[in-house]
Formats: structure tokens, C-alpha cells, sequence
């Protein structure tokens, strides 16, 4: 059962990929919180209240409600275009996710470890290049934040692969840094969609000295 | 021998339950079922007319894409009944043979001289060319899951055991159905009931065929969707009995029928330019399933 959710967790990064509007990204955003949440309750072994309570509130909550709807907030908000607006066509996006997928499998496949569960890592270390390549061919900087969540949940599944027993340490860490980020870059966005009225990062690049 | 009569069978109802699914959407009555078939029927009584700039290719080519399909359709088993031929590796015959009458089709497409026939032919070459990989990586992947290469052996010894394996399997009904869609030129890719030629994919190359080809024409599209409604049936069938393995049989090719219909009433066609990502991605969900089914032989390590 949690080989299907993380098969579909793989699906719904290929999806991204060729999604076309802003709002496909919110979706699959709160999509792969469901599916972190599903992963997660698979692999606990026994059952705390404190523990479920915390991960519920990072997954479900945070993950797929909270950040999707504060974000969606802030397309509307800042009217920010429907358009992801790629700097690769589509098509290209997809055979390198593709890529990015089979080389981790490779990857994965070479380690001689008896520990690692390959299937966790092979996921975590997509998403998390997914994620990466996200931030580098996308024009947008509210698409930078959300390839940024997709790394975070990329280290998330990566924490399940590494131990089984999740410290909640490296929980609380997790749902910190994520909750910073978004609050920081959406204060960041408000200003800058306050003041020019668009968040191309391109227009960076009229900084001149003189 | 069983699934060519099915797939025959199934072929007359086929279109018609689409066309009244959509009617029904839309709120209308629509015509009846066999509808299409008498279309068909009457096509088949006339004679053809031929343009003078076309020469025997065009004559040709609509015997042979309907002869190729009627071939592809020999190869398809019925659960553990054999089709009416089968060998190792008749799933590649099965590709190439459609692939053979896709290409005489395009060619008397081009035959004809008309810049818009031309246009839809590039267009449904370049589909084709993207759906073949996802058809050869899933039936690849199956393959080697069961460790036979006829679509025979492959049916007949498939076990649907774990939760991985029966994702496996929705994933590859999902990858045929939309291959399904697309070789039939039906709603995400093309959309059959445009107008106009500049947007027209399959309908574009098929506009100088009259009366008698055209009649074939359509009728080897009626086989081609029971043909891939029966291979999407093959892989929940199994090793069933024959009284049970008949009605899901006709279940799943109804319940594929409506579902076309369905999509075609409330999808929008695709942009042109977003179809190619479209088949691509369809491709990387069977390579998807070509991981799983390593992962579930344990050659990973």
C-alpha cells in the first residue's frame, strides 16, 4: 500500500510538470500532503496520540490545506498571472523529470545498503531534483516558493527512508522550515506585488549601475 | 477464434452507445443505437468516387487499413482462450501490422494532393510515433512480469497478488485506454466533430474517400475500439470461467464506451501544441510501471 501511494506521489510530479496553470501546482501541492500523510501513517508502528497529533497537523493540515490555501490566497491577492510561464517548453520539462526519475533509480540501485528502504529513496531523491529544476526553469518567484515545498517534501520522505522510527526533531525542523518560508516569501511577494505590478524575475535583470 | 466474433460483436454497438451517451449528456434523445452501422450500410452501397490526381495508392489503402486492423484483431486472446493465431512476440505484430495500415493511410492522404490531408497526416504520424513507445514499454513490462512474449501467455499467466500489482494494472488500463483514444483520434487528442480542417486530425485525411472506402474506413474504426476495449478487458479477465469472463467481458466494453462518451461531452479538445507532452506523458507513466514491475521481481539490489 505504500509503494502505490509513493507511485503516485512519482505520478503526480511528471503532472507538474506539464501543468500549464498556477493554480495545477496548488493542487498537486496539497495532492502530495494527502499522500505524505498516507505514507507516514503506513509506517508507524505503534500508534501515540502526541505523535499522530503531530504528524497529522504536518501533513494534512500544513501540508495539504494551510500552505495550498495561503498560496492561492496570494495568487489572487497579488493577481499574479494563471501561466506558469517556463523558461523549457513543457514537453522538455517532462523528458528531464523523466530522466531525473530513471537516474535515481540507477542511483539508488548501486547503493549497497541494507538499511535504506530504495523505494523511500528513490522518491525523496526525485522530488527533491524535480524540485530543484522547478526553481530553475520556472519565471516566477511564487513558483520558486513551490518548488521549494516540493523539495521540502522530497527531505520528508527522505526522513521516513533513512529511519523508521521518525524523531520529532527532525519533524518539528521540517514543519519549521517550511512555515518560515512561506510566511517570509509571502510577505516578500506582498511587497513586491504591492509595489510593481508584476513578479517576473526577469525584471530583475533591468538593475543597471550607472 | 471466440474474440474475433466478441470484437465483431461488440464493434456494431460501439459507436452507437458512445453517440447516445453524448446525446443523453447533452440532453438530447439522439439517435439509435445502431445508427452508425446503418450509415455504414448505406456508405457500402454506393459506388467511389475517385479525384484524378490520385493514383492506385488511393484505391487502395482503405482495403488495406481495414485488413490490417481485422489482422491485429486475430492475435487478441480471450482469457485463456487463445486468439485465432498467437506465437511469441504477436504483441509486436500486433503494433506494426496497425502500424502498416496507419501508413497507407497517410500515404493516400498525401496522395491526393490536398495541403490540409497532408497537414492531418504529418499530425497523425506524429501522434502515432509518440503513442508507440508507452504501447511497447507497458506490454514490454508485462512481459517481462510474466516471462512470455505473446499476448496469449502474457494474459493467461498474469496474477494480480499484491496492492503494488493491482496498481500495476489500473495504471496499464489507464496508458491503453488513452493509447485507445488516440489511435482512434478520438476527444483529448482530436476531436471528431470539428468542422474545420485546420483542427482536424484523422477526419482531414479521410475527406477525398467516398462511398465504399469511406464505408471501410469507418468500419475498421468501429473493430480498432472493441479491439483495444477487448485488450483492456484481457487484463482483468484472467484464467475466469467462460460464464462469468463473457458478461465482464461486454461490462468493460460498455463501461469503456460510456466513459468515451463521457469525456467527449465534457472535455475540451486539447490545444495542438499540447498534444505531443500529452502522448510523451503517457510514455513516462508506462516507464513508471516498467519500475514497478522490476521492483516487484526484486531485481533491484
Amino acid at each position: 500500500m505504500t509503494n502505490v501511494l509513493l507511485i503516485i506521489f512519482i505520478i503526480s510530479l511528471l503532472y507538474v510538470t506539464i501543468g500549464n496553470r498556477i493554480i495545477t501546482y496548488v493542487r498537486v501541492l496539497a495532492l502530495q500532503g494527502v499522500l505524505l500523510f498516507g505514507v507516514t501513517f503506513l509506517q508507524l508502528h505503534e500508534i501515540q496520540t502526541w505523535n499522530l497529533v503531530l504528524i497529522l497537523l504536518e501533513t494534512v493540515v500544513f501540508k495539504a490545506v494551510a500552505v495550498p490555501m495561503f498560496l492561492s490566497y496570494l495568487i489572487r491577492r497579488n493577481k499574479i498571472t494563471r501561466e506558469t510561464e517556463p523558461y523549457l517548453p513543457h514537453f522538455i520539462s517532462l523528458i528531464i523529470v523523466t530522466i531525473i526519475v530513471v537516474i535515481t533509480v540507477l542511483l539508488a540501485n548501486s547503493i549497497k545498503d541494507t538499511y535504506l528502504d530504495k523505494i523511500f529513496f528513490i522518491v525523496s531523491l526525485s522530488t527533491l531534483f524535480t524540485g530543484l529544476y522547478f526553481i530553475a526553469t520556472r519565471k516566477k518567484i511564487i513558483t520558486h516558493v513551490m518548488g521549494y515545498l516540493m523539495i521540502e517534501n522530497g527531505v520528508f520522505v527522505l526522513s521516513l527512508a533513512v529511519g523508521n522510527e521518525m524523531p520529532n526533531l527532525v519533524n518539528l525542523g521540517i514543519m519549521l522550515d517550511v512555515f518560515a518560508s512561506v510566511l517570509i516569501l509571502g510577505i516578500f511577494l506582498n511587497k513586491i506585488g504591492d509595489v510593481f505590478k508584476d513578479v517576473d524575475v526577469d525584471q530583475l535583470t533591468n538593475l543597471k549601475d550607472y | 477464434m471466440l474474440t474475433i466474433i466478441l470484437i465483431l460483436f461488440t464493434s456494431l454497438f460501439f459507436t452507437g452507445i458512445i453517440l447516445r451517451t453524448k446525446s443523453i449528456a447533452s440532453g438530447r434523445k439522439g439517435p439509435g443505437i445502431f445508427q452508425p452501422v446503418k450509415d455504414v450500410i448505406r456508405l457500402f452501397r454506393k459506388g467511389a468516387i475517385y479525384s484524378e490526381t490520385t493514383s492506385i495508392i488511393f484505391r487502395i489503402a482503405p482495403v488495406i487499413y481495414f485488413s490490417t486492423v481485422v489482422m491485429a484483431c486475430l492475435v487478441i486472446p480471450f482469457g485463456s482462450e487463445k486468439g485465432v493465431v498467437s506465437f511469441d512476440g504477436d504483441f509486436i505484430f500486433f503494433a506494426y501490422v496497425l502500424a502498416l495500415g496507419k501508413f497507407f493511410s497517410i500515404i493516400s492522404a498525401m496522395d491526393t494532393g490536398s495541403s490540409f490531408e497532408g497537414m492531418g497526416a504529418s499530425r497523425e504520424a506524429l501522434y502515432s510515433m509518440f503513442a508507440e513507445p508507452a504501447f511497447f514499454i507497458l506490454i514490454g513490462s508485462f512481459a517481462l512480469f510474466t516471462g512470455n512474449t505473446s499476448f496469449h501467455a502474457i494474459f493467461s499467466s498474469l496474477h494480480l497478488g499484491s496492492s503494488i500489482t493491482y496498481t500495476l494494472g489500473g495504471l496499464a488500463a489507464f496508458v491503453l485506454i488513452m493509447i485507445a483514444m488516440i489511435e482512434n483520434s478520438r476527444m483529448p487528442v482530436d476531436d471528431p466533430k470539428t468542422h474545420l480542417e485546420l483542427t482536424m486530425i484523422h477526419e482531414v485525411m479521410i475527406l477525398d474517400n467516398s462511398g465504399f472506402d469511406l464505408g471501410l474506413i469507418l468500419t475498421a474504426g468501429f473493430i480498432k475500439f472493441a479491439m483495444y476495449g477487448a485488450i483492456i478487458a484481457d487484463f482483468f479477465i484472467g484464467s475466469l470461467a467462460l460464464s462469468l469472463a463473457l458478461p465482464l467481458f461486454l461490462l468493460i466494453q460498455f463501461t469503456y464506451a460510456v466513459l468515451v462518451g463521457i469525456v467527449e461531452s465534457f472535455m475540451a479538445r486539447f490545444r495542438m501544441s499540447h498534444n505531443p507532452q500529452f502522448i510523451l506523458a503517457l510514455s513516462s507513466v508506462s516507464f513508471l510501471i516498467f519500475l514497478g514491475v522490476l521492483l516487484v521481481l526484486e531485481k533491484f539490489v
